[in-house]
């Protein structure tokens, strides 16, 4: 692994870009240029799918094909839609990309609705990051007065408008068919695919959302090359990520790291997250929804999306939670069905009803009143999910349950045996109607 | 009927109502219901108790500005929603009702949404709402022994508001800060520390007991000092410069539904003199269907020749030097603007 790791992403934190100013200083905004006006749309998405780029948000869909999919000529105009609906627990990172480096957001949506023949684009920024709401409209009005957004952009007769727009706390929302409803003023509940937002999505327009991380990576490829971003990564995957670390390390916080990098390095090395606190039990490496992995599986983990489906895991979000031996599962499980019960829209009634029964299996397991038999009936439930529902809340739950059951099982039973009617079947008041409303 | 099963009533209004038995289980309530309308009967204002405080000049502005964001006035709902709850500090049923008459769509509409979303207080709360993270990051880092001491320390449960107005409690999912876990957010902002007298968020703080008196006795300090809560602009303050979008909704909104969002201009278009005429270049956007190039003839735009819609080049055999040309494209029935004026050199 090379010692020295090149920011994409993350190059300017700490540096005070937030301001136009010192964003130009920083070479910013120079793609918004003849960079970029001399290169035809096509050539654009074909330098973004050479540089294998991969969305950030955790599906990891190649992102030049995703935009390669978004129809031209139609008569009907092009959104951009800018995931910033950061709700997986464990992610951070977008927070602190959007707080830090605004303006790298906006020079790669500019560069977006260039290659997709867009003119509007709307950032949705969940509600609890009102300070961040704040910094991207003061970077957005920057923009505005330096030209680099509003009609007639660089001369070119280009125009493109970026609209922030405030969401009000749902988890669901994170999904792009529910945040594009939730942008179209309804409730945020994911839509029946087909058709893709690529073809009909906000006001049945042709749609394109993407993750902050991977529109901020644009502006670097454009300007360093793709070639260069792809050599940064691994073969299937290109370039770096940035990685939330939390839990029981010293030094949790947002670091950049080329794909492929290994776990244990990424918990380790000082530049990454300094170590780890107590003796390792287990981590989530991408997000609330990836199975865990226990800590020989961990030995062996480099962060790509190869070795994580290998592993029967996924790469996610690139939100690493770290648990240390002290830590007991149940509680940490219990939260979870917790909430995934409570963020369900309510649209499927697998997730609806089963989500709720596994938060009250959990939590009436936590309060030592479990009964043989309830890990199988969790196990049975998350086996349900599969492919029974419109999104993949349901089953999130269901592989974050599966693996936690599967790999440690006896801490669960060891809290079932404190129930004295263990042997006693579970009686339908778990499920009684209303119970969940 | 019987204590396990909940009954099912239709009351007068001909609402549902469910009517829990006891159940064996903690509920853990959404953050909505903490501080809502399913556990208490609320009070709610009537229209002419909250109108004044809804149309005033600067709202009425901002809401325009709003509007002009989106194809569609509904696109603007979660954010109108945002503002009631700015001017009043929540959100009662009649503002709802206002909301979906500016955003031209049905009440019972609105009141989904605005019931939807866990953010919309439908109850009005003390002046510092703190929101504990109850999530898997904080649940490890010990968030439900900040919580239970918080609660201690300010006698109340989770969901309620101390006698003097000042707190209440709210427990909600993850708040996208897991580093610093557990963290708490005090009204809108972050906060795990007290630094310079400002709630603070820096990287490795998290709450503790200590932390959290500190953040309690900075919240008392500031009452003490600032009469009320100073309003902060739910959206972030304005976005200057902006045109809105081309398609959204208003006085023009007929006229501007057929140029709905046209296709950009031909972009790049040079001239250059060569031998036997004047060259013109251009870049070809996939969505052209025709294209059309015009020479300035005095101070009438003539037409020169009608270009194939894949070609980038064509040779004008009747240019010389200082001839002016522009393109204009067509996609589908939308004609753009012509293109930039270029002088042959």
């Amino acid at each position: 692994m090379s010692t020295e790791t090149v920011k994409v992403c993350t190059a300017n934190f700490g540096k005070g870009a937030s301001d136009i100013s010192v964003y130009k200083q920083l070479g910013g905004y120079s793609c918004v240029s003849s960079k970029l006006f001399d290169l035809s749309q096509f050539e654009i998405i074909d330098i973004v799918q050479r540089s294998g780029l991969r969305g950030r948000g955790g599906a990891g869909f190649p992102t030049g094909l995703k935009w390669s999919f978004v129809p031209r000529n139609t008569d009907k105009p092009v959104y951009i839609v800018v995931n910033a609906d950061e709700g997986e627990p464990g992610t951070f990172k977008d927070h602190f990309l959007m707080k830090e480096d605004p303006h790298r957001l906006i020079e790669g949506l500019t560069i977006a609705a260039w290659a997709l023949g867009s003119r509007t684009a709307y950032i949705y920024v969940r509600g609890e990051f009102l300070s961040c709401i704040e910094t991207l409209n003061k970077a957005i009005s920057e923009a505005y007065q330096a030209g680099m957004l509003g009609e007639n952009i660089g001369g070119t007769g280009f125009s493109f408008d970026i609209f922030v727009h405030r969401g009000a706390g749902a988890y669901i929302c994170g999904e792009e068919t529910a945040l594009i409803n939730s942008l179209e003023g309804k409730k945020g509940q994911p839509r029946l695919k087909p058709p893709f937002p690529a073809v009909s999505g906000a006001w049945n327009s042709p749609t394109c959302v993407n993750n902050v991380e991977t529109l901020m990576a644009i502006p670097w490829i454009l300007e360093n090359g793709p070639e260069a971003y792809a050599a940064l990564g691994t073969l299937q995957a290109g370039g770096t990520k940035v990685f939330c670390i939390s839990g029981d390390v010293k030094k949790p916080g947002v670091y950049e790291a080329p794909l492929g990098v290994p776990l244990m390095e990424l918990l380790n090395s000082p530049q990454y997250a300094g170590g780890i606190e107590g003796k390792l039990k287990g981590v989530i490496p991408g997000g609330s929804s990836c199975p865990i992995l226990t800590a020989e599986e961990c030995e062996k983990a480099t962060m790509d999306y190869e070795s994580m489906a290998s592993l029967k895991t996924m790469f996610g979000s690139g939100a690493v939670m770290v648990i240390n031996e002290t830590r007991d599962m149940v509680p940490l499980l219990k939260s979870l069905g917790n909430f995934y019960a409570h963020e369900s829209c309510g649209q499927c009634t697998p997730c609806r009803d089963g989500a709720g029964y596994v938060q009250r299996i959990l939590q009436s397991i936590h309060k030592g009143e479990g009964h043989e038999g309830d890990l199988e009936l969790i196990l049975s439930l998350s086996e349900q999910f599969d492919g029974t529902t419109i999104c993949p809340l349901a089953p999130s739950l269901g592989m974050a349950s599966t693996a936690f059951i599967q790999k440690y099982r006896s801490e669960f039973e060891s809290y079932i045996q404190k129930n004295k009617d263990k042997k006693a079947s579970r009686i339908s008041s778990t499920f009684r109607p209303g119970a969940f409303w | 009927m019987n204590k396990i099963q909940g009954a099912v009533h239709y009351v007068a209004n001909n609402r549902l109502q469910f009517e829990k038995g006891p159940s064996p289980f903690d509920p853990q309530k959404s953050a909505a219901d903490q501080v809502g309308h399913k556990y208490k009967k609320q009070e709610q204002p009537s229209l002419e108790e909250i109108l004044p405080k809804l149309e005033t000049p600067a709202i009425k502005q901002r809401l325009d500005d709003l509007l002009s964001r989106y194809p569609e006035p509904q696109g603007a709902l979660l954010e109108v929603l945002w503002l009631i709850q700015e001017a009043l500090g929540w959100v009662p049923r009649e503002a709802i009702r206002y909301a979906a008459g500016i955003c031209e769509c049905s009440p019972v509409h609105a009141f989904s949404v605005a019931t939807f979303y866990t953010m919309y207080k439908h109850a009005p709360t003390g002046r510092f709402l703190l929101q504990f993270c109850r999530n898997i990051c904080c649940e490890q880092k010990g968030a439900s022994n900040i919580i239970a001491y918080t609660e201690k320390s300010l006698g109340i449960q989770t969901g309620e508001t101390t006698p003097d107005g000042l707190f209440t409690i709210v427990q909600v999912e993850c708040l996208g800060a897991c580093a610093n876990a557990p963290v708490m957010l005090v009204n809108d902002d972050y906060a795990t520390d007290v630094q310079d007298s400002k709630l603070s968020m820096l990287p490795g703080t998290s709450l503790n007991e200590e932390r959290v008196d500190k953040i309690l006795n900075w919240c008392r300090e500031r009452a003490k000092n600032l009469k009320e809560e100073p309003t902060r602009d739910a959206l972030g303050g304005p976005i200057l410069g902006h045109k809105g979008h081309p398609g959204a909704p208003g006085a023009t909104a007929k006229v501007q539904s057929k140029n709905y969002a046209p296709p950009s201009p031909v972009l790049g278009v040079q001239a250059a003199l060569i031998d036997g005429g004047v060259q013109v270049s251009w870049k070809c956007a996939p969505d052209f269907t025709h294209l059309l190039l015009e020479k300035k003839e005095g101070s009438i735009w003539k037409q020169v020749a009608e270009p194939p819609v894949r070609t980038t080049e064509i040779i004008d055999p009747s240019g010389e030097k200082g001839s002016v040309y522009r393109m204009i494209a067509t996609s589908g029935e939308r004609v753009a603007k012509p293109s930039l004026e270029v002088e042959a050199k």
